[in-house]
């Protein structure tokens, strides 16, 4: 369904040489997501997982190597047909970007006006809709009247509306508590097995490890692993000789004796996201 | 139903952008009025030309008794100086010139005089003998006034030969600046309308960037995002256009039909229908500039 061969994504490559910011957002990244995988993107802000999701939405092309969604190559795709692709992926994101004035249906709706549907399409499907992502009866609130959790709900809805084949959700529960977390990746998760491929990058450890999905953490633009049921972070809490805490990489020869451990990575880096 | 969407979002835009459209609005119709005023200012010129040409005439003034131009030395023009311009204006040297022409003794010359200033009261205190006689001359080509006057304004008994169309010529040369003060104006105002739209079309797109932004997420083509800007882009410009039309249309049916044309029965003016043919243009102008206008704002302003 997705398939990255050695991608890499430089930004502003004219300060390449001897810039800090010249590390690149993915670096030789090679990757297959198949059709109706779950797939969680992890790593510390600014590891790639923005760019990563970007380049499937050809919000940006590759500087190297190609990005191929639903067996076509991206980068070849000419500009008026981008819009075909998005059709294709539905997107969600951590501040839901309802549209304030329309109401529940009609923010549903309005992505279903904007390809073209007509109107019997919409008032038949926007209810189903609805219904899948837990909202019935929910049509005619105004999205300041809803809570978190819902507004995320209309957001999937919307994103799904257009029956997408592939939904990236760039961290869908960052701005909800646990419990509603919980009510949204039980809607993502329903939307999977109707078939749809899902890539959620998300830095909540707790659902990570709670859904035992596959997980492909990145880091400066590489992935560092890709685990079929994996867990938030395979970095382990260690206690140093003189005292201090830190996390270590765990890998199974240093499970037994961190001590030895030689790599030491900060969990959660200062947050410069990528541009 | 696409249309109808389209057509929604341009009403949202344009009612979330009201004080700027209406700018764009007044500031079409001003430059648009002035562009249009210019059009029909060298449109009444060319109806004058036509209607004039014809009728004017290089006028050969024969002496009087107290003329003193250079060949009137001798008083009044004699009956055998006469007969000698009239013998001249048959002869075979200025005959391929000369379309017709005729005689007017002083009395006929007041007869004109009074129909010409028929309301001043200059009319009733002029007299025949005031007035020149004159030969009336209609050229063929009204280009070559210059032959004739060079071969009569030596002749004994002749005090001047003026050409008709000078004085007409006066006329349009102040019709022709003040028609390219207006295209002047016309041209800034032109400008500072392209400029409004532009800025207009960005504070739109900044206005909806939410809307745009899920659209072109959820696979908007490009002329869905962009149509609903260009339009109410046009739209503004065409009310302005409309609105300049229509002040050009009154202005010429109230003062010219209205007024001028009624006062000065003897002068060709332009009329409503002129208007008519301008004010398509006006609006092809004003929607061209819009459209262009937007989208060469939005090719910077809105992602697609």
């Amino acid at each position: 369904m997705i398939r990255f061969e050695n991608v890499t994504m430089v930004y502003d490559q004219k300060s390449r040489l001897g810039s800090e910011n010249a590390r690149p957002g993915l670096d030789d990244v090679t990757i297959e997501i198949d059709r109706g995988d779950f797939a969680f993107l992890v790593g510390a802000s600014g590891s790639g997982k923005s760019t990563f999701l970007r380049l499937i939405l050809r919000e940006i092309v590759a500087t190297g190597g190609s990005v191929h969604v639903a067996g076509q190559n991206v980068a070849r795709i000419p500009s008026w047909r981008v819009p075909k692709l998005r059709r294709g992926i539905g997107v969600v994101f951590q501040d839901f970007r309802l549209l304030p004035q329309k109401n529940v249906f009609e923010n549903v709706a309005f992505a279903m006006q904007v390809v073209g549907e007509s109107r019997s399409a919409i008032r038949d499907h926007v209810p189903e809709v609805l219904k899948l992502v837990g909202l019935e009866g929910k049509e005619k609130r105004q999205p300041d009247e809803l809570s978190g959790g819902e507004q995320q709900r209309v957001a999937i809805a919307r994103a799904i509306a257009n029956k997408p084949q592939i939904l990236l959700a760039d961290e869908p529960t960052g701005n909800l508590d646990p419990a509603t977390s919980v009510g949204i990746m039980n809607v993502l998760d329903r939307i999977n097995q109707n078939g749809t491929t899902v890539i959620m990058a998300t830095h909540d450890d707790g659902i990570v490890n709670s859904m035992r999905r596959r997980v492909v953490e990145l880091s400066l633009g590489k992935i560092m692993r890709d685990e079929s049921a994996g867990e938030y972070t395979s970095m382990i809490p260690v206690i140093n000789q003189d005292g201090t805490r830190e996390l270590r990489q765990a890998d199974h020869s240093t499970w037994q004796k961190p001590s030895t451990g030689n790599q030491a990575f900060a969990p959660f880096d200062t947050e410069d996201d990528m541009p | 139903m696409k249309l109808g969407f389209i057509l929604g979002e341009v009403g949202s835009g344009l009612r979330r952008n009201l004080s700027m459209v209406v700018s764009v609005v007044l500031v079409t119709f001003i430059s648009l009025t002035f562009v249009g005023t210019a059009a029909l200012m060298q449109m009444q010129i060319t109806q004058m030309k036509g209607y004039w040409y014809d009728k004017v005439q290089v006028a050969i003034y024969l002496c009087g008794e107290h003329n003193e131009g250079t060949n009137c030395a001798e008083g009044a023009v004699t009956e055998g100086q006469r007969g000698e311009i009239e013998s001249m204006l048959g002869s075979a040297a200025v005959k391929p010139y000369v379309e017709n022409f005729e005689y007017e003794s002083k009395e006929q010359a007041l007869t004109h005089f009074r129909e010409q200033f028929e309301n001043s009261s200059m009319s009733e205190t002029v007299t025949a003998d005031q007035l020149p006689e004159s030969f009336r001359v209609s050229l063929v080509d009204p280009e070559k006034y210059q032959i004739i006057k060079e071969l009569f304004s030596s002749m004994d008994g002749v005090d001047v030969v003026v050409d008709q169309r000078e004085l007409l010529e006066k006329i349009f040369s102040i019709i022709n600046i003040a028609s390219f003060v207006a295209i002047g104006i016309a041209g800034v105002m032109i400008l500072c309308a392209v400029l409004l739209v532009g800025t207009t079309i960005r504070l739109s797109a900044y206005l909806r960037r939410r809307e745009t932004g899920i659209m072109r997420l959820v696979g908007a083509s490009k002329s869905s995002l962009q149509l609903p800007f260009v339009l109410e882009g046009v739209i503004s410009a065409l009310i302005g256009a409309l609105l300049a039309s229509g002040v050009l249309w009154a202005a010429v049916r109230f003062l010219i039909d209205d007024k001028l044309a009624l006062d000065y029965k003897d002068t060709a003016f332009i009329s409503t229908g002129e208007v008519f043919m301008v004010a398509p243009w006006l609006i092809l102008l004003g929607v061209v500039l819009a459209g262009v206008s937007s989208l060469v704002t939005l090719r910077r302003y809105l992602k697609v």
